[in-house]
């Protein structure tokens, strides 16, 4: 094909290409269809004077502490009062399991020293 | 009436645009609005289909113009984004297959061109070219555009690119011959 030709038609379709105009308005509409303006944030400075939970902080804070130590303390006292109780009944059954233990040899001594006689025997039958 | 894409326009407006100054955007939508509606027209053969188009690619751009980096990237951001958007679309609802005639009559009517037929029949031969084709046919030949510049819009190799200006200007021809809308006297 002719290059003058081809360049002709190139020439041509630049030209019948050219933009067009948009709708009328279009640019209002897009304007008006924008999400709105983003306001600035205002960030609203409180001094500390003005602030009534703040002046209670610290007090409520010791007095929170204070009594979480005195009844940590309580807990203890009250752990130790209950090991006391089991320690003692545990030397009371001792006690008892050692004087049942005594009585039950008394006895054997006894026997093995003093055996029964044949009178005995015969009383016995 | 819209400003020329051409009319230069001053560095400190995308800054303006970027501080929030609504004025400034309108005027970079004044100057760029006749492009981008051309695209979307020419693409989906649709006056309303492609205002649809441009509004949302201005809107696309307001979101993000803080990536713009000078008026030269907005140009080529605007076709890119139209282009793809276009593509897009006629993925989804094939435009070009309902009524690509009277909307190409619509936009020679505008031109008040003596060779109405021949601007008509132009128009309907570009939208019986497959999507890709016709977006470069129109970066080249509306937008002006050097096929790596297209390259990049369209996010395809240079080689294609040329290929399918190549094949689409053939095509056109032949056809326009076809139709005895080109005087082919020249050819040999």
């Amino acid at each position: 094909m002719n290059e003058n030709f081809a360049n002709e038609f190139e020439r041509e379709l630049r030209r019948r290409l050219r933009p067009v105009e948009a709708p009328e308005g279009f640019a209002e509409r897009l304007m008006a269809a924008l999400p709105p303006e983003k306001k600035s944030t205002v960030v609203a400075f409180i001094p500390k004077a003005s602030r009534p939970v703040r002046q209670f902080g610290v007090p409520a804070a010791l007095a929170a502490s204070l009594l979480g130590a005195v009844l940590f303390g309580m807990h203890v006292a009250n752990e130790r009062v209950i090991e006391e109780q089991k320690g003692i009944a545990a030397s009371q059954q001792l006690m008892q399991a050692l004087r049942v233990t005594s009585q039950k040899l008394d006895l054997a001594y006894e026997a093995v020293n003093n055996p029964p006689t044949a009178g005995d025997e015969e009383n016995r039958s | 009436m819209s400003l020329s894409a051409a009319q230069p326009m001053p560095d400190s407006l995308l800054a303006q645009v970027r501080a929030g100054d609504r004025d400034a955007f309108a005027t970079l939508v004044r100057a760029h609005q006749g492009s981008v509606f051309s695209i979307g027209l020419r693409m989906l053969s649709r006056r309303d289909a492609a205002e649809d188009l441009a509004q949302d690619v201005f809107l696309q751009l307001y979101r993000k113009l803080d990536s713009i980096e000078s008026l030269e990237h907005l140009g080529f951001w605007l076709r890119r984004v139209a282009a793809n958007l276009a593509i897009d679309w006629l993925r989804r609802l094939p435009y070009s297959a309902t009524r690509p005639l009277e909307e190409g009559a619509e936009v020679a009517a505008q031109e008040k061109d003596q060779d109405l037929l021949m601007s008509r029949e132009l128009m309907r031969l570009l939208g019986e070219l497959a999507p890709h084709p016709r977006a470069v046919m129109l970066l080249r030949y509306q937008e002006d555009r050097d096929v790596a510049e297209i390259a990049a819009m369209l996010d395809m190799p240079v080689n294609t690119v040329k290929s399918h200006i190549k094949r689409s200007l053939t095509a056109l021809r032949g056809q326009m011959i076809g139709a005895k809308l080109v005087d082919c006297e020249e050819l040999p």
